[in-house]
């Protein structure tokens, strides 16, 4: 990944060795670092305009600009079109620069139609006045992100995610939105501060700034050799922890050799090799058997993250308990109505002695 | 997976794409908390954020093959959450002072004269 980011890091490096010389060096030295710079950034700068990926996005920055701002419907037609443009280019690049070449003809359709609406749900949300449709859009990015959850094989996270997003976290935004909403009368229309964004173009140049540099390093040659070769050297390792997770539950172990064998009684050891796994059983009738397992009978993903979660992560997980609790606590106290208390009140919530008796007027009594 | 239509995208092709939808959610969450006034917006857009992490997470780990990219995500939700329910608390609060959502009305952090 290193190799990955050099393109783009290279002026900053040169820059920041420039910035360490001794000061005397670059008094003298300045106009030429600061030109040799200059000039590798206008090299930098060049070899990104022949990119497809860079004019991609600086394409889709400029049309989330219009969508941003309140338009005339035409622009917005326009800039919306060109938006859908520019994501179907991009993604179109990237998933050509995964290809090998021995994939079918038929273009993956499912990422396309889940990161499509992901898309559009998110440029929605931040362009629409309205904020409880904005929150509405957030719940489609969410269930579209469940759904390029399901297709990385990531089945518990993808429901998960749907559930404690899109059924917990939005209501609690919805009814908030409702507490504070102001809709001060029927059709005079959204507030003003929802209708202007603020600075569009420095937040969109900034964000273009950073889409850029995340893609190129993802999508560099390098980045893309470095994950094939993970990919390969991890395929085997990753086999070998979903057969030590079966190995740590007994019951599913037995259920397992079952599932291939139905005579077997019992199960002594697992023994893994490369990406399966031969199980020692004792059958019925009392006689030993070794099980071939192959990857098919690994347990299914819910089961692997939950025992990689109680096994690997305790710690995290006790310290996300507390986080919750102490979550918990600061919305039940910053929440809460604030009630001025006179010197008397606190006195007595203190357990302290009144300065006055109950139904007395306030302050004549006096001191007893 | 035996659907047709998945088996014709490569799991590097499916990672590749899952990658491209995660930096692009991240740049929309980023540029919609630069540039909305509503606090609630905000808020939201910070979620789409987290979003876009844990849509990396689970692709990196589908790379290097390991669910320990999905075990994060589960934490990445507990602190959306925790976060979900200090921030609108929070902004109720200031909802109550000020009556207005816009976020500029904070921009002078002193006492109310």
């Amino acid at each position: 990944m290193e190799l990955a980011l050099t393109p783009t890091a290279a002026p900053l490096a040169n820059c920041l060795t420039w910035l360490g010389t001794a000061p005397s060096a670059v008094l003298c030295e300045a106009p030429s670092g600061m030109s040799a710079t200059l000039s590798k950034l206008m090299q930098v700068i060049a070899t990104k305009l022949g990119d497809p990926v860079a004019v991609m996005c600086a394409v889709g920055a400029v049309a989330l600009v219009f969508l941003m701002r309140p338009n005339k419907s035409g622009v917005r037609m326009g800039a919306t079109v060109l938006a859908l443009a520019a994501f179907a280019g991009l993604f179109v690049e990237v998933i050509k620069r995964a290809s090998t070449g021995d994939e079918a003809g038929v273009p993956p359709v499912f990422p396309v139609i889940f990161g499509f609406l992901a898309l559009a749900g998110a440029v929605r949300m931040i362009t629409h006045p309205r904020p409880v449709f904005a929150a509405l859009y957030f719940i489609l990015v969410v269930i579209a992100t469940g759904g390029m959850f399901l297709l990385l094989g990531a089945e518990f996270m993808a429901f998960a995610l749907i559930i404690v997003y899109a059924g917990a976290i939005l209501i609690t935004y919805m009814f908030v939105l409702m507490l504070a909403q102001q809709s001060p009368v029927e059709g005079a229309g959204e507030a003003w501060y929802d209708r202007m964004p603020r600075e569009a173009v420095p937040a969109v140049f900034v964000g273009f700034l950073m889409v850029s540099t995340l893609t190129d390093a993802y999508f560099s040659p390098e980045a893309q050799a470095f994950r094939t070769a993970a990919s390969e050297q991890t395929a085997e390792a990753g086999a070998q922890e979903g057969w030590a997770a079966l190995e740590s539950m007994p019951k599913l172990l037995l259920e397992t050799a079952q599932r291939k064998n139905p005579q077997v009684a019992s199960v002594e050891r697992l023994e893994v090799s490369g990406m399966n796994a031969t199980l020692a059983a004792t059958l019925a009738d009392g006689s030993g058997a070794m099980i071939e397992l192959d990857p098919s009978y690994l347990p299914d993903n819910g089961r692997q993250v939950g025992v990689d979660l109680v096994s690997k992560y305790p710690a995290g997980l006790e310290i996300a308990g507390v986080v919750l609790l102490m979550a918990l606590f600061g919305a039940v106290i910053l929440a809460r109505k604030q009630i001025e208390l006179g010197e008397d009140e606190r006195r007595g919530l203190a357990g302290m002695r009144r300065f006055t008796v109950e139904g007395e007027a306030g302050g004549t009594g006096g001191i007893r | 997976m035996n659907h047709p239509a998945i088996l014709a995208a490569s799991d590097a092709q499916i990672v590749n794409g899952a990658l491209l939808v995660s930096a692009l959610l991240f740049t929309c969450g980023l540029i919609g908390f630069l540039s909305r006034r509503n606090m609630i917006i905000m808020f939201l857009c910070t979620e789409l954020m987290f979003q876009a992490a844990a849509l990396a997470m689970i692709a990196f780990g589908k790379v290097h093959h390991d669910v320990s990219g999905q075990v994060f995500v589960i934490f990445i939700l507990t602190v959306a959450a925790a976060e979900a329910a200090l921030a609108l608390g929070l902004v109720v609060l200031l909802y109550r002072r000020r009556e207005t959502l816009d976020s500029e009305a904070w921009s002078e952090l002193r006492e109310a004269a």
